[in-house]
Protein backbone atom coordinates (compact mmCIF):
# COMPACT_ATOMS: atom_id res chain seq x y z
CA UNK A 1 0.00 0.00 0.00
CA UNK A 2 2.62 2.72 0.88
CA UNK A 3 4.53 1.39 -2.83
CA UNK A 4 1.25 2.27 -4.29
CA UNK A 5 1.29 5.61 -2.64
CA UNK A 6 4.81 6.60 -3.31
CA UNK A 7 3.71 5.68 -7.20
CA UNK A 8 1.09 8.08 -7.16
CA UNK A 9 3.48 11.25 -5.54
CA UNK A 10 4.07 13.52 -8.27
CA UNK A 11 0.98 12.80 -10.66
CA UNK A 12 -1.09 15.89 -11.26
CA UNK A 13 -3.68 16.26 -14.03
CA UNK A 14 -2.22 18.33 -16.32
CA UNK A 15 -4.89 21.68 -16.33
CA UNK A 16 -5.53 22.71 -19.79
CA UNK A 17 -3.22 25.69 -20.84
CA UNK A 18 -5.74 29.04 -21.58
CA UNK A 19 -4.33 32.12 -22.88
CA UNK A 20 -6.74 35.43 -21.93
CA UNK A 21 -10.47 34.38 -22.28
CA UNK A 22 -11.02 30.54 -23.09
CA UNK A 23 -13.07 28.80 -25.35
CA UNK A 24 -16.24 27.14 -24.32
CA UNK A 25 -15.72 23.43 -22.48
CA UNK A 26 -17.75 20.34 -23.45
CA UNK A 27 -16.47 17.22 -24.27
CA UNK A 28 -15.38 16.61 -27.53
CA UNK A 29 -18.34 14.63 -30.09
CA UNK A 30 -17.01 12.25 -32.34
CA UNK A 31 -15.98 12.57 -35.67
CA UNK A 32 -17.76 11.50 -38.75
CA UNK A 33 -16.14 9.20 -41.40
CA UNK A 34 -15.83 11.78 -44.00
CA UNK A 35 -13.61 9.99 -46.24
CA UNK A 36 -11.17 9.02 -43.65
CA UNK A 37 -10.66 9.67 -40.15
CA UNK A 38 -7.77 9.79 -37.65
CA UNK A 39 -7.50 10.37 -34.08
CA UNK A 40 -7.95 13.40 -32.51
CA UNK A 41 -4.45 14.14 -31.25
CA UNK A 42 -0.90 12.46 -32.09
CA UNK A 43 2.00 13.49 -31.26
CA UNK A 44 5.75 12.47 -31.82
CA UNK A 45 9.44 12.97 -31.15
CA UNK A 46 13.05 11.60 -32.03
CA UNK A 47 16.84 12.22 -32.34
CA UNK A 48 19.26 11.84 -34.47
CA UNK A 49 23.13 12.39 -34.52
CA UNK A 50 22.22 16.19 -35.27
CA UNK A 51 18.56 17.28 -34.59
CA UNK A 52 15.78 16.63 -32.30
CA UNK A 53 12.32 16.34 -33.67
CA UNK A 54 9.18 17.25 -31.81
CA UNK A 55 5.27 17.31 -33.37
CA UNK A 56 1.79 17.61 -32.74
CA UNK A 57 -1.48 18.14 -34.61
CA UNK A 58 -4.65 17.82 -32.78
CA UNK A 59 -8.27 18.41 -33.43
CA UNK A 60 -9.81 21.98 -33.34
CA UNK A 61 -12.37 23.09 -30.96
CA UNK A 62 -14.71 24.12 -33.81
CA UNK A 63 -14.47 20.39 -35.49
CA UNK A 64 -14.98 18.85 -31.90
CA UNK A 65 -17.61 20.48 -31.54
CA UNK A 66 -19.48 19.97 -34.91
CA UNK A 67 -18.63 16.03 -35.24
CA UNK A 68 -15.84 16.73 -37.70
CA UNK A 69 -12.48 14.89 -38.02
CA UNK A 70 -9.19 16.14 -37.83
CA UNK A 71 -7.90 17.62 -41.08
CA UNK A 72 -4.11 18.86 -40.50
CA UNK A 73 -1.24 16.12 -41.12
CA UNK A 74 2.04 16.23 -40.57
CA UNK A 75 5.02 13.34 -40.50
CA UNK A 76 8.68 13.16 -40.64
CA UNK A 77 11.71 10.37 -41.56
CA UNK A 78 15.01 10.32 -41.50
CA UNK A 79 17.31 9.53 -44.51
CA UNK A 80 19.53 6.95 -43.39
CA UNK A 81 22.07 7.71 -45.92
CA UNK A 82 22.75 11.31 -45.61
CA UNK A 83 21.10 11.77 -42.17
CA UNK A 84 18.53 14.64 -43.91
CA UNK A 85 15.34 14.78 -41.60
CA UNK A 86 12.62 15.12 -44.54
CA UNK A 87 9.20 16.49 -42.94
CA UNK A 88 5.78 17.82 -43.91
CA UNK A 89 2.92 19.88 -42.16
CA UNK A 90 -0.22 19.85 -44.30
CA UNK A 91 -3.93 21.70 -43.65
CA UNK A 92 -6.90 19.73 -45.36
CA UNK A 93 -9.07 22.65 -46.27
CA UNK A 94 -12.45 22.25 -45.13
CA UNK A 95 -14.49 22.64 -48.01
CA UNK A 96 -12.90 19.29 -49.50
CA UNK A 97 -15.43 16.65 -48.28
CA UNK A 98 -12.49 14.35 -47.64
CA UNK A 99 -9.47 17.36 -46.47
CA UNK A 100 -8.21 14.47 -43.68
CA UNK A 101 -7.65 12.37 -46.86
CA UNK A 102 -5.79 15.06 -48.59
CA UNK A 103 -3.76 16.47 -45.78
CA UNK A 104 -2.31 12.94 -44.31
CA UNK A 105 -1.61 12.17 -48.22
CA UNK A 106 -0.05 15.09 -48.74
CA UNK A 107 2.44 14.96 -46.32
CA UNK A 108 3.12 11.46 -47.32
CA UNK A 109 3.58 11.84 -50.80
CA UNK A 110 5.98 14.65 -49.98
CA UNK A 111 8.16 13.17 -47.69
CA UNK A 112 7.92 10.62 -49.86
CA UNK A 113 9.17 12.22 -52.90
CA UNK A 114 11.94 14.19 -50.98
CA UNK A 115 13.62 10.32 -49.74
CA UNK A 116 13.27 9.32 -53.15
CA UNK A 117 15.72 11.96 -54.43
CA UNK A 118 18.13 11.55 -52.12
CA UNK A 119 18.02 7.92 -52.27
CA UNK A 120 18.94 8.45 -56.27
CA UNK A 121 21.92 10.59 -54.73
CA UNK A 122 20.51 14.29 -55.59
CA UNK A 123 20.70 17.28 -52.74
CA UNK A 124 16.80 16.48 -51.93
CA UNK A 125 15.30 19.84 -53.05
CA UNK A 126 13.80 19.98 -56.58
CA UNK A 127 10.71 20.86 -54.87
CA UNK A 128 8.65 21.37 -58.07
CA UNK A 129 8.81 17.81 -58.59
CA UNK A 130 7.72 17.35 -55.34
CA UNK A 131 4.97 19.35 -55.65
CA UNK A 132 4.07 17.25 -58.81
CA UNK A 133 4.40 13.57 -57.19
CA UNK A 134 2.09 14.91 -54.68
CA UNK A 135 -0.71 16.25 -57.49
CA UNK A 136 -0.32 12.88 -58.81
CA UNK A 137 -0.81 11.16 -55.30
CA UNK A 138 -3.89 13.42 -54.76
CA UNK A 139 -5.24 12.97 -58.42
CA UNK A 140 -5.36 9.14 -57.59
CA UNK A 141 -6.68 8.77 -54.02
CA UNK A 142 -9.47 11.48 -55.35
CA UNK A 143 -9.84 8.65 -58.57
CA UNK A 144 -9.60 5.60 -55.97
CA UNK A 145 -12.12 7.42 -54.37
CA UNK A 146 -14.26 8.44 -56.57
CA UNK A 147 -13.76 5.15 -58.94
CA UNK A 148 -13.35 7.03 -61.95
CA UNK A 149 -10.77 8.85 -63.30
CA UNK A 150 -11.24 12.69 -61.39
CA UNK A 151 -10.36 16.17 -63.46
CA UNK A 152 -8.95 18.98 -61.01
CA UNK A 153 -11.57 20.51 -59.78
CA UNK A 154 -13.07 17.28 -58.45
CA UNK A 155 -9.79 16.55 -57.08
CA UNK A 156 -10.01 19.75 -55.32
CA UNK A 157 -13.34 19.12 -53.74
CA UNK A 158 -12.56 15.83 -52.46
CA UNK A 159 -8.91 16.28 -51.15
CA UNK A 160 -7.59 19.74 -51.41
CA UNK A 161 -4.94 20.65 -48.58
CA UNK A 162 -2.20 23.42 -48.04
CA UNK A 163 1.13 21.80 -47.53
CA UNK A 164 4.61 23.03 -46.02
CA UNK A 165 7.63 20.34 -46.57
CA UNK A 166 11.05 20.74 -46.52
CA UNK A 167 14.35 18.93 -45.87
CA UNK A 168 17.17 19.61 -42.32
CA UNK A 169 20.10 18.00 -43.82
CA UNK A 170 23.68 18.29 -41.02
CA UNK A 171 26.30 20.60 -42.76
CA UNK A 172 29.27 22.09 -42.02
CA UNK A 173 28.13 25.34 -40.37
CA UNK A 174 24.87 23.93 -38.87
CA UNK A 175 21.68 22.62 -40.12
CA UNK A 176 20.69 23.19 -43.45
CA UNK A 177 16.90 24.43 -44.18
CA UNK A 178 15.27 23.87 -47.30
CA UNK A 179 11.27 24.26 -47.85
CA UNK A 180 8.77 25.10 -49.66
CA UNK A 181 5.30 25.73 -49.41
CA UNK A 182 1.79 26.05 -50.94
CA UNK A 183 -1.40 27.61 -49.28
CA UNK A 184 -1.25 29.63 -46.09
CA UNK A 185 0.54 27.28 -43.63
CA UNK A 186 3.13 28.47 -42.23
CA UNK A 187 7.66 28.28 -40.85
CA UNK A 188 9.11 30.26 -38.38
CA UNK A 189 12.80 30.35 -36.75
CA UNK A 190 12.18 31.12 -33.39
CA UNK A 191 15.36 32.70 -32.02
CA UNK A 192 15.71 32.06 -28.33
CA UNK A 193 17.80 34.41 -27.13
CA UNK A 194 15.93 37.17 -27.94
CA UNK A 195 13.18 35.77 -28.16
CA UNK A 196 11.78 36.47 -31.91
CA UNK A 197 9.63 34.68 -33.99
CA UNK A 198 10.74 35.11 -37.15
CA UNK A 199 8.72 34.09 -40.34
CA UNK A 200 9.94 32.34 -43.13
CA UNK A 201 6.86 33.00 -45.50
CA UNK A 202 4.50 36.01 -45.79
CA UNK A 203 1.31 36.42 -43.74
CA UNK A 204 -1.91 35.70 -44.72
CA UNK A 205 -3.66 39.55 -44.24
CA UNK A 206 -3.77 41.52 -47.54
CA UNK A 207 -4.22 45.30 -46.34
CA UNK A 208 -6.23 45.71 -43.19
CA UNK A 209 -8.78 43.27 -44.44
CA UNK A 210 -7.99 39.79 -43.49
CA UNK A 211 -7.53 37.43 -46.71
CA UNK A 212 -9.82 33.96 -46.47
CA UNK A 213 -9.03 32.82 -50.11
CA UNK A 214 -6.70 30.12 -49.44
CA UNK A 215 -4.23 28.53 -52.53
CA UNK A 216 -4.21 24.89 -52.26
CA UNK A 217 -2.84 21.51 -53.62
CA UNK A 218 -3.89 20.14 -56.31
CA UNK A 219 -3.94 23.40 -57.85
CA UNK A 220 -0.12 24.70 -57.85
CA UNK A 221 1.12 28.29 -57.80
CA UNK A 222 3.29 29.61 -60.54
CA UNK A 223 6.02 30.19 -58.51
CA UNK A 224 6.29 28.30 -55.73
CA UNK A 225 7.27 29.98 -52.77
CA UNK A 226 10.64 28.46 -50.77
CA UNK A 227 12.63 29.13 -48.06
CA UNK A 228 16.75 28.32 -48.12
CA UNK A 229 18.86 28.60 -44.88
CA UNK A 230 20.85 27.62 -41.81
CA UNK A 231 19.31 26.63 -38.62
CA UNK A 232 22.30 27.35 -35.77
CA UNK A 233 22.44 26.87 -32.17
CA UNK A 234 20.02 28.68 -30.25
CA UNK A 235 17.68 28.72 -33.14
CA UNK A 236 14.20 26.56 -33.29
CA UNK A 237 12.97 25.58 -36.40
CA UNK A 238 8.89 25.67 -36.42
CA UNK A 239 6.43 24.01 -39.46
CA UNK A 240 2.60 24.79 -38.26
CA UNK A 241 -0.68 25.30 -39.87
CA UNK A 242 -2.45 28.34 -39.23
CA UNK A 243 -4.32 26.53 -36.45
CA UNK A 244 -0.80 27.96 -34.51
CA UNK A 245 0.21 30.80 -36.28
CA UNK A 246 -3.08 32.50 -36.28
CA UNK A 247 -2.43 32.68 -32.74
CA UNK A 248 1.01 32.94 -32.78
CA UNK A 249 1.12 36.50 -35.10
CA UNK A 250 4.49 38.11 -34.81
CA UNK A 251 5.17 36.22 -32.00
CA UNK A 252 4.94 39.49 -29.48
CA UNK A 253 2.32 38.38 -28.10
CA UNK A 254 0.97 35.40 -25.02
CA UNK A 255 1.06 32.56 -26.97
CA UNK A 256 4.55 33.41 -28.62
CA UNK A 257 5.55 33.98 -24.76
CA UNK A 258 4.67 30.58 -23.81
CA UNK A 259 5.53 28.77 -26.80
CA UNK A 260 9.62 30.97 -26.33
CA UNK A 261 9.46 29.65 -22.84
CA UNK A 262 8.48 26.19 -23.38
CA UNK A 263 10.82 25.24 -26.77
CA UNK A 264 13.37 26.88 -25.05
CA UNK A 265 14.74 23.20 -24.93
CA UNK A 266 12.98 20.57 -26.43
CA UNK A 267 9.71 19.74 -24.09
CA UNK A 268 8.59 15.88 -24.57
CA UNK A 269 6.29 14.98 -27.10
CA UNK A 270 2.92 14.98 -24.79
CA UNK A 271 3.86 18.38 -23.30
CA UNK A 272 4.36 19.70 -27.13
CA UNK A 273 0.55 18.36 -27.42
CA UNK A 274 -0.39 19.72 -24.06
CA UNK A 275 0.59 22.97 -24.75
CA UNK A 276 -0.37 23.21 -28.26
CA UNK A 277 -4.15 22.76 -27.17
CA UNK A 278 -4.24 25.57 -25.22
CA UNK A 279 -7.36 27.43 -25.07
CA UNK A 280 -8.24 30.98 -26.01
CA UNK A 281 -11.88 32.18 -27.57
CA UNK A 282 -11.94 32.24 -31.18
CA UNK A 283 -8.99 30.39 -31.66
CA UNK A 284 -10.44 26.95 -32.76
CA UNK A 285 -9.31 25.72 -35.89
CA UNK A 286 -7.05 22.36 -36.08
CA UNK A 287 -3.56 23.06 -35.00
CA UNK A 288 -0.79 21.47 -35.59
CA UNK A 289 3.54 22.41 -34.90
CA UNK A 290 6.41 20.54 -35.79
CA UNK A 291 9.82 21.80 -34.05
CA UNK A 292 13.53 21.18 -34.88
CA UNK A 293 16.33 21.89 -32.84
CA UNK A 294 20.08 21.44 -33.89
CA UNK A 295 20.89 18.83 -31.58
CA UNK A 296 23.30 20.52 -29.53
CA UNK A 297 19.91 22.32 -27.89
CA UNK A 298 18.72 18.75 -27.30
CA UNK A 299 18.35 17.66 -24.14
CA UNK B 1 0.87 40.41 -38.10
CA UNK B 2 0.89 41.20 -34.26
CA UNK B 3 -0.35 38.35 -32.14
CA UNK B 4 -4.42 38.89 -31.95
CA UNK B 5 -7.49 38.00 -29.63
CA UNK B 6 -9.44 36.16 -32.98
CA UNK B 7 -10.68 37.35 -36.27
CA UNK B 8 -14.40 38.88 -35.84
CA UNK B 9 -17.26 39.49 -38.56
CA UNK B 10 -18.83 42.61 -37.68
CA UNK B 11 -22.70 42.56 -39.21
CA UNK B 12 -24.69 45.15 -39.74
CA UNK B 13 -28.87 44.69 -39.99
CA UNK B 14 -30.20 47.71 -41.87
CA UNK B 15 -33.85 47.53 -41.32
CA UNK B 16 -36.71 49.69 -42.57
CA UNK B 17 -38.41 51.78 -39.97
CA UNK B 18 -40.41 53.67 -42.15
CA UNK B 19 -44.11 54.28 -41.62
CA UNK B 20 -45.39 51.23 -43.69
CA UNK B 21 -43.93 48.81 -41.85
CA UNK B 22 -46.88 49.55 -38.89
CA UNK B 23 -48.33 46.53 -39.68
CA UNK B 24 -45.45 44.40 -39.57
CA UNK B 25 -43.68 45.29 -35.91
CA UNK B 26 -44.47 42.00 -34.39
CA UNK B 27 -42.63 39.78 -37.64
CA UNK B 28 -39.71 42.72 -37.36
CA UNK B 29 -39.13 42.04 -33.71
CA UNK B 30 -39.68 38.37 -33.52
CA UNK B 31 -37.34 38.45 -36.24
CA UNK B 32 -34.71 40.07 -34.34
CA UNK B 33 -35.51 37.79 -31.05
CA UNK B 34 -34.83 34.85 -33.63
CA UNK B 35 -31.59 35.79 -35.02
CA UNK B 36 -30.25 37.04 -31.61
CA UNK B 37 -31.62 33.46 -29.92
CA UNK B 38 -30.18 31.71 -33.48
CA UNK B 39 -26.71 33.05 -33.15
CA UNK B 40 -27.06 32.32 -29.11
CA UNK B 41 -27.39 28.64 -29.52
CA UNK B 42 -24.23 28.77 -32.07
CA UNK B 43 -21.94 29.77 -28.73
CA UNK B 44 -18.26 28.61 -31.46
CA UNK B 45 -20.16 31.08 -34.41
CA UNK B 46 -21.49 33.63 -31.90
CA UNK B 47 -17.74 34.41 -30.70
CA UNK B 48 -16.62 35.18 -33.71
CA UNK B 49 -19.41 37.78 -35.15
CA UNK B 50 -20.03 40.95 -34.09
CA UNK B 51 -23.80 42.35 -34.52
CA UNK B 52 -25.25 45.88 -34.80
CA UNK B 53 -28.66 46.70 -35.44
CA UNK B 54 -29.98 50.19 -37.27
CA UNK B 55 -33.24 51.35 -37.74
CA UNK B 56 -33.42 53.70 -40.86
CA UNK B 57 -36.19 56.11 -41.85
CA UNK B 58 -36.11 59.61 -41.86
CA UNK B 59 -32.67 58.96 -40.17
CA UNK B 60 -31.05 56.47 -38.44
CA UNK B 61 -31.40 55.01 -35.11
CA UNK B 62 -29.24 52.87 -33.36
CA UNK B 63 -30.70 50.57 -31.84
CA UNK B 64 -27.98 47.92 -30.57
CA UNK B 65 -24.27 48.78 -31.10
CA UNK B 66 -21.65 46.78 -32.56
CA UNK B 67 -22.04 43.60 -29.83
CA UNK B 68 -21.42 39.97 -28.70
CA UNK B 69 -24.51 38.75 -28.87
CA UNK B 70 -23.79 36.34 -25.91
CA UNK B 71 -23.47 39.28 -23.92
CA UNK B 72 -26.50 40.85 -24.76
CA UNK B 73 -29.26 40.51 -22.39
CA UNK B 74 -32.18 42.85 -23.41
CA UNK B 75 -33.57 42.34 -27.25
CA UNK B 76 -33.60 45.79 -29.45
CA UNK B 77 -36.11 47.28 -30.18
CA UNK B 78 -37.15 48.72 -33.59
CA UNK B 79 -39.73 52.24 -33.67
CA UNK B 80 -41.70 52.69 -36.74
CA UNK B 81 -41.86 55.97 -38.02
CA UNK B 82 -41.50 58.35 -41.06
CA UNK B 83 -40.06 57.73 -44.32
CA UNK B 84 -37.69 55.51 -46.40
CA UNK B 85 -34.19 57.54 -46.86
CA UNK B 86 -31.65 55.04 -48.08
CA UNK B 87 -29.24 57.90 -48.13
CA UNK B 88 -29.26 58.50 -44.37
CA UNK B 89 -28.47 54.42 -43.92
CA UNK B 90 -25.26 54.56 -46.19
CA UNK B 91 -24.36 57.93 -44.55
CA UNK B 92 -24.58 56.47 -41.43
CA UNK B 93 -22.64 52.85 -42.33
CA UNK B 94 -20.30 54.91 -44.07
CA UNK B 95 -19.08 56.99 -40.92
CA UNK B 96 -19.97 53.84 -38.23
CA UNK B 97 -18.35 51.08 -40.19
CA UNK B 98 -14.62 52.30 -39.62
CA UNK B 99 -15.14 53.36 -36.09
CA UNK B 100 -16.61 50.16 -35.39
CA UNK B 101 -13.63 48.01 -37.25
CA UNK B 102 -10.81 50.72 -35.23
CA UNK B 103 -12.77 49.89 -32.40
CA UNK B 104 -12.32 45.87 -32.97
CA UNK B 105 -8.62 46.97 -33.87
CA UNK B 106 -7.93 48.93 -30.70
CA UNK B 107 -9.07 45.70 -28.90
CA UNK B 108 -6.66 43.44 -30.49
CA UNK B 109 -8.86 41.90 -32.90
CA UNK B 110 -8.38 41.76 -36.61
CA UNK B 111 -11.36 41.36 -38.72
CA UNK B 112 -12.73 40.08 -41.93
CA UNK B 113 -14.49 42.40 -44.40
CA UNK B 114 -17.84 43.28 -42.89
CA UNK B 115 -21.11 43.00 -43.86
CA UNK B 116 -24.34 44.31 -44.20
CA UNK B 117 -28.23 43.06 -44.16
CA UNK B 118 -30.53 45.76 -46.20
CA UNK B 119 -33.98 45.56 -45.30
CA UNK B 120 -37.31 47.54 -47.14
CA UNK B 121 -40.24 47.35 -47.83
CA UNK B 122 -40.31 50.29 -50.29
CA UNK B 123 -38.64 52.75 -52.92
CA UNK B 124 -36.23 55.37 -51.59
CA UNK B 125 -37.95 58.58 -50.45
CA UNK B 126 -34.45 60.53 -51.39
CA UNK B 127 -35.06 59.90 -54.56
CA UNK B 128 -31.58 59.66 -56.32
CA UNK B 129 -29.43 61.18 -53.22
CA UNK B 130 -28.52 58.00 -52.06
CA UNK B 131 -26.44 57.08 -54.56
CA UNK B 132 -23.83 59.30 -53.24
CA UNK B 133 -23.20 58.40 -50.07
CA UNK B 134 -23.43 54.39 -51.19
CA UNK B 135 -20.79 54.27 -53.62
CA UNK B 136 -18.69 55.88 -51.09
CA UNK B 137 -20.10 53.02 -49.04
CA UNK B 138 -19.02 50.49 -51.40
CA UNK B 139 -16.10 51.63 -53.14
CA UNK B 140 -12.40 49.45 -51.35
CA UNK B 141 -10.03 51.96 -52.81
CA UNK B 142 -11.46 54.73 -50.28
CA UNK B 143 -12.86 52.37 -47.80
CA UNK B 144 -10.76 49.69 -47.02
CA UNK B 145 -13.33 47.79 -45.27
CA UNK B 146 -16.48 48.62 -47.47
CA UNK B 147 -18.92 46.05 -46.34
CA UNK B 148 -20.59 43.41 -48.76
CA UNK B 149 -24.10 44.72 -48.61
CA UNK B 150 -27.33 41.97 -49.07
CA UNK B 151 -30.54 43.76 -49.95
CA UNK B 152 -34.10 42.41 -49.69
CA UNK B 153 -37.06 43.94 -50.75
CA UNK B 154 -40.31 43.57 -49.88
CA UNK B 155 -43.73 45.22 -50.41
CA UNK B 156 -43.06 47.76 -52.95
CA UNK B 157 -39.04 47.63 -52.80
CA UNK B 158 -38.35 46.92 -56.45
CA UNK B 159 -35.87 44.93 -57.90
CA UNK B 160 -33.91 46.91 -59.93
CA UNK B 161 -33.29 48.91 -56.51
CA UNK B 162 -32.26 45.50 -54.63
CA UNK B 163 -29.88 45.35 -57.34
CA UNK B 164 -28.30 48.91 -57.26
CA UNK B 165 -27.60 48.73 -53.29
CA UNK B 166 -26.68 45.14 -53.03
CA UNK B 167 -22.34 44.80 -53.53
CA UNK B 168 -23.49 41.47 -56.15
CA UNK B 169 -26.51 40.07 -58.13
CA UNK B 170 -26.66 37.33 -56.05
CA UNK B 171 -26.91 39.82 -52.93
CA UNK B 172 -29.77 41.31 -54.10
CA UNK B 173 -33.74 39.33 -53.44
CA UNK B 174 -37.11 40.76 -53.31
CA UNK B 175 -39.74 39.07 -52.43
CA UNK B 176 -41.93 36.67 -54.41
CA UNK B 177 -45.51 38.88 -55.20
CA UNK B 178 -47.41 36.64 -53.51
CA UNK B 179 -45.25 36.47 -50.48
CA UNK B 180 -47.06 37.40 -47.11
CA UNK B 181 -44.97 40.22 -45.91
CA UNK B 182 -45.33 39.02 -41.88
CA UNK B 183 -44.01 35.76 -43.34
CA UNK B 184 -41.53 37.44 -45.83
CA UNK B 185 -39.78 39.28 -42.85
CA UNK B 186 -39.54 36.23 -40.45
CA UNK B 187 -37.83 34.45 -43.61
CA UNK B 188 -35.31 37.38 -43.96
CA UNK B 189 -34.18 36.94 -40.69
CA UNK B 190 -33.94 33.05 -40.96
CA UNK B 191 -32.01 33.53 -43.95
CA UNK B 192 -29.62 36.42 -42.26
CA UNK B 193 -29.14 33.69 -39.07
CA UNK B 194 -28.27 30.87 -41.23
CA UNK B 195 -25.81 33.17 -43.62
CA UNK B 196 -24.18 34.57 -40.42
CA UNK B 197 -24.29 31.03 -38.73
CA UNK B 198 -22.62 29.52 -42.32
CA UNK B 199 -20.32 32.43 -43.08
CA UNK B 200 -18.77 31.97 -39.53
CA UNK B 201 -17.97 28.48 -40.12
CA UNK B 202 -17.33 29.07 -44.16
CA UNK B 203 -14.71 32.06 -42.56
CA UNK B 204 -12.94 30.56 -39.87
CA UNK B 205 -11.90 27.76 -42.29
CA UNK B 206 -10.49 29.41 -44.69
CA UNK B 207 -13.24 29.70 -47.63
CA UNK B 208 -13.06 32.89 -49.94
CA UNK B 209 -16.37 33.97 -50.06
CA UNK B 210 -19.38 35.28 -47.86
CA UNK B 211 -22.36 33.02 -47.53
CA UNK B 212 -25.95 33.94 -48.55
CA UNK B 213 -28.56 32.01 -47.90
CA UNK B 214 -31.44 33.09 -50.13
CA UNK B 215 -34.85 33.55 -48.32
CA UNK B 216 -37.81 31.52 -48.34
CA UNK B 217 -40.22 33.51 -50.25
CA UNK B 218 -37.82 35.52 -51.90
CA UNK B 219 -36.12 35.22 -55.22
CA UNK B 220 -33.06 36.88 -56.83
CA UNK B 221 -33.97 40.48 -57.48
CA UNK B 222 -31.97 39.83 -61.28
CA UNK B 223 -34.93 37.14 -61.89
CA UNK B 224 -37.05 39.73 -62.13
CA UNK B 225 -35.52 42.73 -64.00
Amino acid sequence: MQRIRRQADGIQAWQRVVIDIPGPEFEPTPPRVLGGTCPDSECDGWSTAEVTLRSASLRGERHRYYRQPRQDATCAVVHEGTGTVMFAVADGVSSATAATVGAAEACRAAVWAIHAQLDEGRPGHDFPAAVGYTVETLHRQAAAMLQQEPDLAQVEELVATTLVAGTARPGAEGIEISLFRVGDSGAWVLDLARPRFHPLFGSKTEGDVVATSVTALPRVPRKLEQWFGKLVPGQVLLVGTDGFGDPLGDGDGRVGALFAEHLAVPPSPLWLAHLLDFSRETFDDDRTLLALWPRSEAR
Amino acid sequence: MAETRGVLLPAYVVADESASMGPYYQDLSGGLAALCNGLRAEPMIAAKVRLAILGFSDDVQLRQGLSDMRMVERLPQLAVRGATNYGAAFADLLQRIPHDVQMLKNDGYKVHRPVAFFLSDGQPTDGRHWHGPHQMLVDRNTLPFAPNIIACGIGSARADTMLQVATRQEFAFVALPSADIGRAIAEFFHALTASLVASGRAMADGNPQLIVNRPDQFRLAIDEV
